[in-house]
Formats: structure tokens, C-alpha cells, sequence
């Protein structure tokens, strides 16, 4: 296990290293109007200074070294156009709270509704709540998030009686937000679990279980949901990272200052410093979510065994 | 006793908001006014930015020497009195003793002295702060250009191989000569130096704190201290700002509404309209798009009214005479086309204003259009005539432009002499346009089936083309990649001549680069000799600054000669836009330049939205 | 968005790639339990057994087609998606059509129709400057159609051809392993947004922007298909026998995954569109002069919060949900079909 452990981490942080480096080098290719709040005005001297300043004349090895000493001490630079002269650290210190917290919410509220809803689904096979429950994974599909969104805050709020905006203390702001990030993960659980129960109950080990006479419940939750619920909880770490960058529609419908819109709106004012920071931190949590998935199939699934598998997942 | 004279006075209170109710709109300075806004500032330090959306702070918490008022008139700011000199090149301001700083608390830090404003001065002369206002001192504040650069070139040569030796900054025209006297010195006589204080490079700012901060000033609230009407008590970037009265400000009497709050909504255009039903706002822009069912449904019809008319921004098309667009365009094609007056008239009479305008105000387009590039009540000679009516303008104010014979006439005209010079129809005209400007594409879109429409598919092929989304002018306008394009100008002072800087080019010179008219004679076109003539009338016209008269009627001469050579075609003023709104617009600041339109100072908040009838009152 | 619809094709394969392996490990395991007699014995000589070509009337493809054709909803999907499309460009040589990008002007008035609501001059309606609001939305469906198919296509391509190398090349294996591994870590909205950024809006950018990151997962599942299927003895064979790699490959391995492919194709298609939603709604999308369902729903989206105004929103995203539910549902269906399991 220790191995195993040791290994896999070892090749995140190298994966990471490459990304970073590639990611980095690329990002130097972009215009250099967005390492300058109003670079219109200045002249060709001022910004010659203002480069070799940043360290940007310096040659590519050294500015990529240079990058990494800084990232270790964890100095992402700073905004020039998004937030002039505050550090990329400071902008995304007030926000990444923000959007952990909603993100969190969701991912929660997705799990607590979605499996029940496939566990049910399964259960009545063919009945009125699977019906109902396929309708709802189709239409969640099939609509387009962005009008969906719109439909919930506007009637929701409504109904509720809150706010159309966002407000961090106020515990029903939260409700329609949290839902409307959940809904897609909602569907796509319940369908995961759903179709997984369905084709499980079929399977060799589980007609044992029946002719052994267990109680068709205890079979399903012992054995079959704990299979299902294994390649599932391998993807949530990703999930919750993609709940977080896929929330740029509910942060900007609801004004919730999270981490959703922010790269949008730095590339929109080409900020490069904040574009490099932010892509940074995705492509970290990015792999520090597969790396965790991974370790917690590990640790869910006994089936698993050490050093021999092949590739990520 | 004291309960039952509360009750009464309670009692008293209630009746008058109701009697005021029956009467109109009470104003309620005691609630908030809240509004959206969808766009984050990018700095809070007035100092360094030239964008209006980062200037609302400064504008509100910082006061100027000499401020407007609701009527356009000068009175005095934090200047009690100002006098110059008999070349009028040095200005002496005496400050009121009492102004004060004050921090995000509102709690006094200091007072507000002469040396904060040479402090100032010096911040924005200094090269590393890359101030972008840097340009509207040079050739104003004597030997202002000449420390900046100074300190850029460090006594090096420029691009153009000029000398620039470094001078101490206590040459450049800014004294202190005691706390309450400021003197600037001018580099040139400026007849609109007064004018132009009421813009963010003569703002002061606390001495020892820009010392202290440098860079960091103002980059957040906590970060800068106020004098103005207001403080900024939050600033949580894309949540909400904070405005609140700053009672220690000396015109505290004149600052009605207690509290504004702004609140960040990247959707605000489309939530504002139903926050403001619920209740929720004060102040929401009603988009065109949904203004016919505002006005159509009983329930919101009477909470729309318009923002005030704004004359600081003319809009114009430019042709342009340098094109440096892809040769999938054919800039070859467009260069001798547009170098043809005919070719020019033809576009100019073929192009009917009205449609692209009703996209934005179906209701009043004719409103919004002007035959000059000067919009109407900018400025005033000593006998009062409009500077827009000056006598030059007479025949081109007769009547509108759009014209299909004459646009037909032309286009005949210049078919057979271009059709000699080897010029291929239809000529393609590229015009770009900003997508992240309201209605811009849409406007594209009319105009094109417009004009295509009297002139022909075959005369002309406009080619709209979204152009980048950030940096638009630098990358298009001063790029020069486009043909023809809606272009607009702000005027910097009250004077006619700040109306020509799109357009004239000193020689060796690219000015603001809009329609690059000095190629015309770099490259001995055919209309060489007609921008030659233009730029003598500017230069005539620069030469008189002590008969304001002679002055404006020399520029209106040079103005009208443009025009009439169809070198631009004037296209209208902003439009004003259909707003709901609890403040009496009237009763804000007005000029048509620099920030007063952006202050709050003034306006009372009233209990209920202003209606169309109130505000046509208003407006009286 | 484009990450969600991603998920739900990941798990259609994994299930659909155990099914087929399941099957095939199944008819090996049945066949090693009979004895060495039982494998080698001679046949008895049965007359009515000579005229019989094949040994077996079992077709894979017949059967999946027969499976499909159960799912009589699929079917008439299919037929759906099939009238749309077809619609799509018939619509524009009707009689009596609008162009999409024209603004119409009532002659009376010489203003343009703004948000006439649907009607018989303009069936569905004008948006804010007079533009047909019909027209535009079939205009737009065949934008979006072409953007999904380009996508779904050039995936296929890329991936495929990068997935055979990828698994039949051991060489190759470690460097796509790593590129695998690099891209699959950085979100795909992350890409899509950065690429839309650098590269000018136009239909090619957005086509280009979303195969990027999508032909990997299309290679990654086809070389662990073909790591599976490459050392069968019957491809070991065939190479002893000299058979080039190439014909392997063509001749043994991609039947085999035909019907993976179809089904991610059938289900990239509504994902792209949904990508170019999402790009539009970011302001990084097409122009307007290029209608499509991006561009009609995000105009649409402003004009949501006034009820009568509501139709420029409802009626693109009617088309566009019904567009969607059919890919799905025929992409599962068809799955289904494929899955050997369903065959008996």
C-alpha cells in the first residue's frame, strides 16, 4: 500500500511539474499588453524596463527556474489589469473559501439526492418513480443549464422569498444556488447507480446471495451499491473541481464572489499574470483530484490489488 | 412629556411623507440607494487610470479645486479663490482651510494642504507608476513632459532621436508656496485651464501616504484616504461597494443620500430590469430590447424615465485614409476609393442615421443625430451663440445627410473616375465593431443592409467583422485595421479646438490615430490638397487665443470644411439611455467633460421611481 | 457542462467495453472446458449439414440492428433527427422565407419589426432589430449541427488513428501515456476557454477548441481495447502468418469497436453543442451574423426576466432540447443494441 502510495504520488507531482512548465511557457507566448495596467500609454523604454523587471527578458530555462522558486513560496505574482498591483494571492484568497464552501454544498446535496434517487430508481424497475426519475435525467440533459438557471432563480426566489442576489449569512440565499449546481450531478448519479444496480442484480454472486436467502435489501446495500458506489467515488474528487469551475453561470447569476467567472474575466481583460495563477491552480487541483480519486478507490475497493495496475484509471 | 412629543413628531412625519406622496415623489435620503454594476474596477487609485468605471471613486470621494453645478456653471471646490497672471500662465488657487482628510471610517486623518496636490502631481510624473493621464499634463503643467521623460529616457534619446535630459521636479509648474496656496504654471496659454481641473490628473491625494504606499495606493479602500462628499466604507471586489456621506467634508449640507451601495452582478443587464419590480434597487438601465414591454405593461410603465442627455461624447465615422488590414480586404482598393471625394459623398449621403440610432431609441432616434462633429450647447462665444450654430455650419445644418439622389449622383461620379484609376466593385469596406459593446453588432447589421441597399451590392460590399473584445481601439483604431467605423471623441475642455484632435496630425506625427488623414499628404493622394487645406484652417484657427470669437469662428470654418468634404460623417451624440431610477437626474453636476457626471453630490433620493412626466418637469 | 455530458459518455463505454469483454471471455471459458476429445473428435458426416456455408447464423451487426429496432422511441428519433436535418436545408428554398440575417422593415413606417411577437407574417416571431426569429433558429440548427458532427468526426478520426497506434506501437505507448495523463489532468472548460481566447471567434475555432481535448479520451479507449484484443491468439496468428499490422488492425481489431464509436459520435454531437452554449454564454462565441443556437439562447437569455419577450428564449431552446434527447437516447439505445448481453 505504502508503495503504491508512494509511487502514485511521485507521478502526480511529476505529471504536475510537466503541466506547470508547459502551461507557463505557453502563457509567456501571449501578448505582452497584459503585464501592463495601461501599457497604451507608455512607452517603448517603460516597458522594456518594466519587462526586465518582471523578469520576463531573462532566458526561457531561467524564467521557468525562476517560476518554480517563486511557486514554492508560494508567489503567484501579481495582477496588473484585474486588480492593479495586488498580488494574484490576495485576489484568490477571498475567493477560493468561497467557492470550496458552495462547491462542498453542492457535491453534498448531489450525493444525498442522487444516490437515494438511483437506489430508488432501481428498486421500482420499470414503475412510476423510475419513469419519473428518467424524465428527470433527460430533461437535465437535454436543457440547456444556462436557461434552467435562469428559470429556477427567477421563480425560485420568488416562491421563497429571497433575494435574487446572493448573500453569504443569509441561509436561504444558499438553497437555489447549491440546487440549481447540483441538479446536473443529481441526474448523473442517480443514472450511475441506477443502471449499475440494475445490471448487478443479474450477476452470478448476487443469485448466491438470493439462493443462500439474504433479504433482497441487505444484498443490495452490502454488496451491490458498495460495487457501484467504488468507480463513483473514484470520479468525485474531479466532480467536486468541476462543480467549481462549472459554476461560472449560478456566480454570476447570483453575484457569489467565488472562483467560478474569475478566469473568464481575467482572459476577457487579458490579465496574463492572474490567467497563468488561476490555470495553475486548476491544473494542480486537477491533479491532486485524480491522485485522491485514485487513493480512494484504493482504499474503498478490496478488490484492488497493489503495483499491478495499468494507467490512471 | 418628551414620549408625547416624539409620538407627535412621529406623527407629524408620517403625514408629510403622505401629503408629499399626493403631491409627487418625497425624497427619502435616509435609505440606501442600491445599485448594480457589472463590471469590477480594476483599481480604486484615481490617479493612474483613465476609465470612467475606476474614476466613480474619485469622483465621489475626492474633491476638485473648482467643481459644476447642476447647471453647468463653475463655482468654487476646494479653491475658495483663484487668480492668474497677465500672460495667464501661472494660476495662483487659495484652498479652503477646513477640508479634510478622512480614512474608510470616515474618521479625520489630516488636512487637506497645497503640497497634496503637487504630491500628486509628482506621483503621476513618475514613469514607474505607469499612469495612463500622463499625456493631459504634457504641454499644460510646464516642464511636466520634460521630467517625465527625464526620468524614462534618464537623459537618452527618444525614438524620434530627441534628447531628454533628466530635470529636477521642482522646475516642473507645481508649487506649494504654503499649505493653502497652490500655484501651477502653464507650458503654453491654455484659455480652458480652469475647465480642465474637474478631471482625475489635478485630483490631490494625502502626501505622506503616496509616499508611503506607492504602488499600492488606492488598491483597495483601506489603501487611500477621501475629502469628498464621500467615503468608500467596503470594498469587497465583486461583491458590493460601500459609499457613505462623509459628514466632515466642508459641503456635507450639499450631500443629500446617506449611504449608495453598488453591487456586483456580471448579469446585471438582465436582472437589474426584474430587481427593480421586486423592489430590490434603486437605479436599473432598461435595455432597449425589453423597453417597449416596460412601456406596453401597466405595473412597470411609470418607473421608466431616461438618464440626462449627455453631449460629452460625439460619435463620427472615420475613413480611413492609412488602411493596414489583411489583403483579403483589399486596402489597395479601399485607399484609392477613399482618397475619391465622390466616393466619399457617396457613402456619406447613402447612410440614413435614423436606423442604427432607433436600435438604441426607437422612440426619438432624429434626437440623437447631429450634422457636426461639435454637439450643440458645448460651448458658448462671448455673445452666446452656440458654438454648433457658428455661421460656417449653416448649410450643413440645413438639412439631414441621407440623401438617395444625391448619394446616386455621387456614386455615378465616382464609378467613372475610379473606374479609370483601376478600382475593382464592389469596393469592400471592412467595419469592425466591438462585441462587448451594447448594440454595436446590431448596428453593423442595419447599417450594412442600409447602405448596401441605396448604393448597390455592387458598388459596395461592407464587411462587418467582430473585432477583440478587450483592447478594441488599440488593436483596430490605432491599428488602422478597418475602412470605415464608428468612432467617438470626449471632449478633454471647453474649447472648440479639443474637437479637432481626432483629426488633425501634426506632421510626423499619428496624433490619436483615427482617420490618419496626414497619409492623404505623405503620400500625395488624391485628396492631398483638401486635407492640406483642412489642417491650415486647424493650424489658423490654433493661432488666435485672445479673441474667443475670431477663435471659434476659425474653427467652425475649419470644422465645416471636414465635413463638407465628406472627410468625416458626423453621426450623433450618445444616446440617452432608458434608466428606472429614484434620483432626479437634473440635479446632478453637469459638464460635458471630465467626472462631475459622475458624482451623487446634489441629488436627493425620492421614495418612488421618477416617471417619463416627471422627468420631461425635471428637465425644465 | 461540456465536462457533465463527458462523465455520463465515460461510463456508457466502460460499461459497454466489460459487456463485449465479458462475452468474448465467456466463449473462451466455455471452450476450455470441454476436454481435449471433446475439441478433437472427428465429426460425424450429416447430410443436411453440407449445403451450410457458415457454421453459425449469428451476425453481429444484424443482431445490433435487430436490438435497435426494438427501441421503437430510437427509431423514431432517428427519424426525427433525420427530418431536421434534412429541414435545415430545405427551409431556406421554401417559398416566403426570410434570410436570417436580415432586418426587416415595415414599408409603412420604414422602422424595423422589433420583438413582433409569433404570428402569420413572422411565425415565430422578430428579436430586437427584425430579424425572422424562424428563420434564424433553422439557420442556427444547421450551424450547431455542423459544429457537433465536425467535432464528433474529427474526434473519431484523431482519436482513432492515435488509439491504434498508441496501443499496437509498444514504442509509443509511454509518450501517449504521458500526454494521456498531462491533458486528462487540465480541466477541459479550462482548455476550451483558453483556445476560444487565443484563436479568433469563427465556426473553425470552436471546432478546433473542442476536438482538442476530446480525441484523447476516443484514443485512450481504443488502444486499451486493443491491448485486450491484440495478443488473442487468433491476432497472433495472423501475425505468424505475415499478415502486415495494418490489415490487423483494419481487418481484426476495429470492427470490434465500431459500435463504441458510433456511440461516442452519437453522443459528442449534443456535447459540442452544448459547448458552443457555454462559449457563448462566456462571451467568447461566435458573431451574431453567424445564427446558432448559442448565439439565439444567449440573446434570448437577456430578454428572460419580460414574460411576452419570453418566446426568443423557448423556441430555440425547444429546438436545441429536442436535438439533444435524441442523440441520447438513440447513442444509448444503440449501446444497448451493441452490447452482445442483449443479443440472445
Amino acid at each position: 500500500m505504502a508503495k503504491y502510495l508512494i509511487k502514485r504520488i511521485a507521478r502526480s507531482v511529476l505529471t504536475l511539474a510537466i503541466i506547470l512548465t508547459i502551461v507557463f511557457i505557453l502563457l509567456r507566448q501571449m501578448p505582452i499588453e497584459g503585464y501592463f495596467q495601461n501599457f497604451d500609454k507608455l512607452t517603448e523604454v517603460q516597458i522594456q524596463v518594466g519587462l526586465e523587471e518582471m523578469g520576463l527578458t531573462d532566458p526561457m530555462p531561467v524564467q521557468v527556474f525562476n517560476f518554480f522558486k517563486n511557486l514554492l513560496k508560494g508567489d503567484l505574482g501579481v495582477s496588473r489589469i484585474y486588480r492593479a498591483n495586488v498580488p494574484v494571492t490576495e485576489v484568490l484568497k477571498d475567493k477560493i473559501p468561497v467557492s470550496i464552501k458552495l462547491g462542498s454544498a453542492a457535491m453534498a446535496v448531489s450525493l444525498l439526492l442522487g444516490l437515494p434517487m438511483g437506489i430508488l430508481m432501481a428498486n421500482f424497475k420499470g414503475k412510476f418513480f423510475d419513469k419519473m426519475g428518467t424524465v428527470f435525467i433527460i430533461f437535465i440533459q437535454a436543457v440547456p443549464a444556462a436557461v434552467y438557471y435562469l428559470f429556477i432563480q427567477l421563480y425560485g426566489t420568488k416562491l421563497l422569498g429571497t433575494s435574487l442576489l446572493f448573500n453569504q449569512n443569509d441561509f436561504k440565499a444558499w438553497i437555489l444556488p447549491v440546487l440549481s449546481m447540483s441538479l446536473g450531478n443529481i441526474a448523473y448519479y442517480g443514472m450511475w447507480i441506477r443502471r449499475y444496480m440494475v445490471d448487478e442484480s443479474t450477476k452470478d454472486y448476487v443469485r448466491l446471495a438470493q439462493a443462500k436467502g439474504l433479504p433482497k435489501r441487505k444484498i443490495m446495500f452490502r454488496h451491490v451499491f458498495r460495487n457501484a458506489f467504488v468507480p463513483l467515488a473514484q470520479y468525485i474528487p474531479t466532480a467536486f473541481l468541476n462543480t467549481v469551475i462549472g459554476s461560472i453561470y449560478i456566480e454570476s447569476l447570483y453575484s457569489i464572489p467565488g472562483m467560478g467567472g474569475l478566469l473568464v474575466q481575467v482572459i476577457q481583460k487579458s490579465d496574463n499574470t492572474m490567467v497563468q495563477g488561476i490555470v495553475l491552480l486548476y491544473a494542480c487541483v486537477g491533479v491532486i483530484g485524480l491522485l485522491l480519486g485514485d487513493i480512494l478507490m484504493v482504499v474503498l475497493d478490496p478488490r484492488i490489488s497493489f503495483g499491478k495496475k495499468a494507467g490512471g484509471r | 412629556m418628551k414620549k408625547a412629543i416624539s409620538l407627535l413628531l412621529c406623527i407629524i412625519m408620517v403625514l408629510g411623507v403622505f401629503t408629499s406622496c399626493g403631491s409627487g415623489n418625497a425624497t427619502n435620503d435616509d435609505a440606501t440607494y442600491r445599485t448594480l454594476y457589472s463590471s469590477e474596477v480594476s483599481t480604486l487609485n484615481y490617479l493612474v487610470t483613465s476609465t470612467y468605471n475606476d474614476m466613480t471613486c474619485g469622483a465621489n470621494c475626492v474633491d476638485t479645486l473648482v467643481e459644476y453645478d447642476n447647471e453647468g456653471k463653475l463655482k468654487e471646490g476646494l479653491a475658495t479663490k483663484w487668480e492668474y497672471d497677465e500672460a495667464s500662465m501661472s494660476w495662483t488657487f487659495t484652498l479652503r482651510p477646513d477640508a479634510k482628510w478622512v480614512d474608510h471610517t470616515g474618521a479625520e486623518v489630516a488636512a487637506v494642504t497645497a503640497n497634496d496636490f503637487v504630491a500628486a502631481l509628482k506621483y503621476q510624473l513618475t514613469p514607474e507608476y505607469e499612469s495612463a493621464n500622463t499625456q493631459n499634463l504634457f504641454g499644460v503643467i510646464k516642464n511636466a513632459e520634460e521630467y517625465y521623460k527625464g526620468l524614462v529616457y534618464k537623459g537618452g534619446a527618444d525614438e524620434d532621436g530627441k534628447t531628454w535630459p533628466e530635470i529636477d521636479f521642482s522646475e516642473v509648474g507645481v508649487k506649494a508656496t504654503d499649505d493653502t496656496t497652490l500655484v501651477y504654471t502653464l507650458g503654453k496659454e491654455v484659455p480652458y485651464f480652469l475647465s480642465s481641473l474637474v478631471y482625475v490628473v489635478y485630483l490631490p491625494a494625502y502626501a505622506p501616504q503616496l509616499e508611503e504606499l506607492g504602488k499600492e495606493f488606492g488598491t483597495d479602500n483601506t489603501k487611500m484616504y477621501y475629502c469628498g462628499a464621500y467615503y468608500m466604507e467596503t470594498f469587497e471586489p465583486q461583491v458590493q461597494h460601500v459609499y457613505k456621506k462623509n459628514e466632515l467634508n466642508y459641503d456635507a449640507d450639499m450631500v443629500y443620500i446617506k449611504t449608495i451601495n453598488e453591487i456586483y452582478n456580471a448579469e446585471a443587464g438582465t436582472l437589474a430590469p426584474e430587481m427593480v419590480k421586486r423592489g430590490e434597487l434603486e437605479y436599473a438601465s432598461i435595455g432597449s430590447d425589453i423597453l417597449d414591454d416596460w412601456l406596453a405593461t401597466e405595473e412597470t410603465k411609470n418607473l421608466v424615465s431616461k438618464e440626462r442627455p449627455s453631449t460629452t461624447t460625439s460619435y463620427f465615422y472615420c475613413f480611413n485614409f492609412d488602411p493596414k488590414f489583411d489583403a483579403a480586404y483589399e486596402p489597395d482598393n479601399w485607399t484609392l476609393a477613399v482618397n475619391n471625394e465622390n466616393f466619399r459623398k457617396s457613402l456619406m449621403y447613402s447612410l440614413n442615421r435614423i436606423n442604427p440610432v432607433a436600435i438604441s431609441e426607437p422612440n426619438n432616434p432624429e434626437d440623437y443625430i447631429m450634422n457636426t462633429v461639435t454637439p450643440p450647447t458645448f460651448t458658448f462665444n462671448n455673445d452666446g451663440v452656440d458654438y454648433s450654430q457658428q455661421a460656417a455650419f449653416k448649410s450643413i445644418n440645413a438639412k439631414d445627410f441621407f440623401q438617395e439622389s444625391e448619394a446616386l449622383k455621387y456614386k455615378d461620379a465616382a464609378i467613372s473616375e475610379l473606374t479609370a484609376q483601376g478600382v475593382t466593385f464592389p469596393v469592400k469596406v471592412l467595419m469592425p465593431y466591438n462585441p462587448t459593446s451594447d448594440n454595436w453588432d446590431k448596428e453593423c447589421q442595419v447599417v450594412e443592409q442600409q447602405m448596401e441597399g441605396v448604393l448597390g451590392a455592387d458598388y459596395i460590399d461592407i464587411i462587418i467583422e467582430a473585432g477583440p473584445s478587450d483592447s478594441f481601439l488599440t488593436l483596430v483604431r490605432r491599428e488602422g485595421k478597418y475602412a470605415f467605423m464608428k468612432c467617438n471623441w470626449g471632449a478633454d475642455y471647453a474649447d472648440p479646438e479639443t474637437w479637432t484632435d481626432p483629426f488633425y496630425q501634426e506632421a510626423g506625427s499619428l496624433g490619436y490615430k483615427y482617420a490618419f488623414l496626414r497619409t492623404a499628404i505623405d503620400n500625395n493622394t488624391a485628396s492631398a490638397a483638401t486635407v492640406a487645406e483642412y489642417f491650415r484652417l486647424v493650424e489658423e484657427a490654433k493661432k488666435i487665443t485672445v479673441d474667443t470669437n475670431a477663435r471659434y469662428e476659425a474653427f467652425a470654418a475649419a470644422e465645416a470644411y471636414l465635413i463638407e468634404h465628406a472627410l468625416v460623417v458626423p453621426y450623433g451624440i450618445s444616446v440617452a439611455d432608458y434608466i428606472a431610477t429614484k434620483l432626479n437626474v437634473f440635479e446632478g453636476q453637469y459638464a460635458a467633460f471630465g467626472l462631475s457626471f459622475l458624482r451623487y453630490k446634489g441629488q436627493h433620493l425620492y421614495t418612488d421611481f421618477i416617471s417619463m412626466e416627471q422627468y420631461e418637469k425635471n428637465s425644465k | 457542462m461540456g465536462m457533465k455530458q463527458l462523465s455520463f459518455r465515460h461510463s456508457k463505454e466502460a460499461q459497454l467495453a466489460d459487456s463485449i469483454n465479458e462475452a468474448t471471455k465467456k466463449q473462451a471459458e466455455e471452450l476450455s472446458k470441454l476436454s481435449e476429445e471433446e475439441l478433437f473428435s472427428f465429426a460425424e458426416f450429416k447430410e443436411s449439414e453440407v449445403e451450410r456455408t457458415g457454421f453459425s447464423d449469428y451476425s453481429y451487426w444484424g443482431s445490433t440492428l435487430r436490438a435497435f429496432r426494438k427501441n421503437k422511441a430510437a427509431v423514431f428519433l432517428v427519424f426525427v433527427l433525420i427530418a431536421i436535418l434534412l429541414f435545415t436545408f430545405i427551409q431556406p428554398l421554401l417559398p416566403g422565407q426570410y434570410d436570417p440575417n436580415t432586418i426587416n422593415v415595415n414599408p409603412e413606417t420604414g422602422m424595423q419589426y422589433r420583438n413582433v411577437p409569433p404570428g402569420k407574417q413572422f411565425w415565430l416571431g422578430t428579436n430586437s432589430i427584425g430579424q425572422d426569429l424562424w428563420a434564424r433558429i433553422w439557420a442556427g440548427t444547421r450551424t450547431s449541427l455542423f459544429i457537433g458532427m465536425s467535432v464528433a468526426l474529427a474526434e473519431a478520426l484523431i482519436g482513432i488513428t492515435v488509439g491504434v497506434l498508441w496501443g499496437y506501437v509498444r514504442a509509443l505507448d509511454f509518450i501517449f501515456t504521458e500526454i494521456y495523463n498531462i491533458l486528462d489532468n487540465i480541466p477541459n472548460t479550462i482548455i476550451l476557454i483558453l483556445i476560444s481566447y487565443i484563436l479568433k471567434p469563427s465556426v473553425t475555432t470552436l471546432i478546433f477548441a473542442m476536438c482538442l481535448t476530446g480525441w484523447i479520451q476516443m484514443a485512450r479507449f481504443i488502444r486499451n481495447q486493443i491491448l485486450i484484443i491484440r495478443d488473442r491468439d487468433y491476432n497472433t496468428a495472423s501475425r505468424c502468418f505475415g499478415t502486415p499490422t495494418w490489415r490487423i488492425v483494419i481487418k481484426n481489431l476495429l470492427p470490434y469497436l465500431v459500435s463504441v464509436i458510433m456511440l461516442r459520435i452519437a453522443l459528442t454531437i449534443p456535447g459540442a453543442i452544448g459547448s458552443e452554449v457555454f462559449i457563448t454564454y462566456i462571451g467568447l462565441g461566435l458573431p451574431l451574423d453567424i445564427p446558432s443556437l448559442g448565439n439565439l439562447i444567449n440573446e434570448g437569455r437577456s430578454l428572460m426576466m419580460s414574460e411576452s419577450l419570453r418566446y426568443q428564449l423557448v423556441y430555440p431552446t425547444i429546438i436545441l432540447s429536442i436535438v439533444t434527447i435524441s442523440f441520447y437516447i438513440i447513442g444509448n439505445a444503440f449501446s444497448d443494441a451493441a452490447d452482445p448481453k442483449n443479443h440472445v
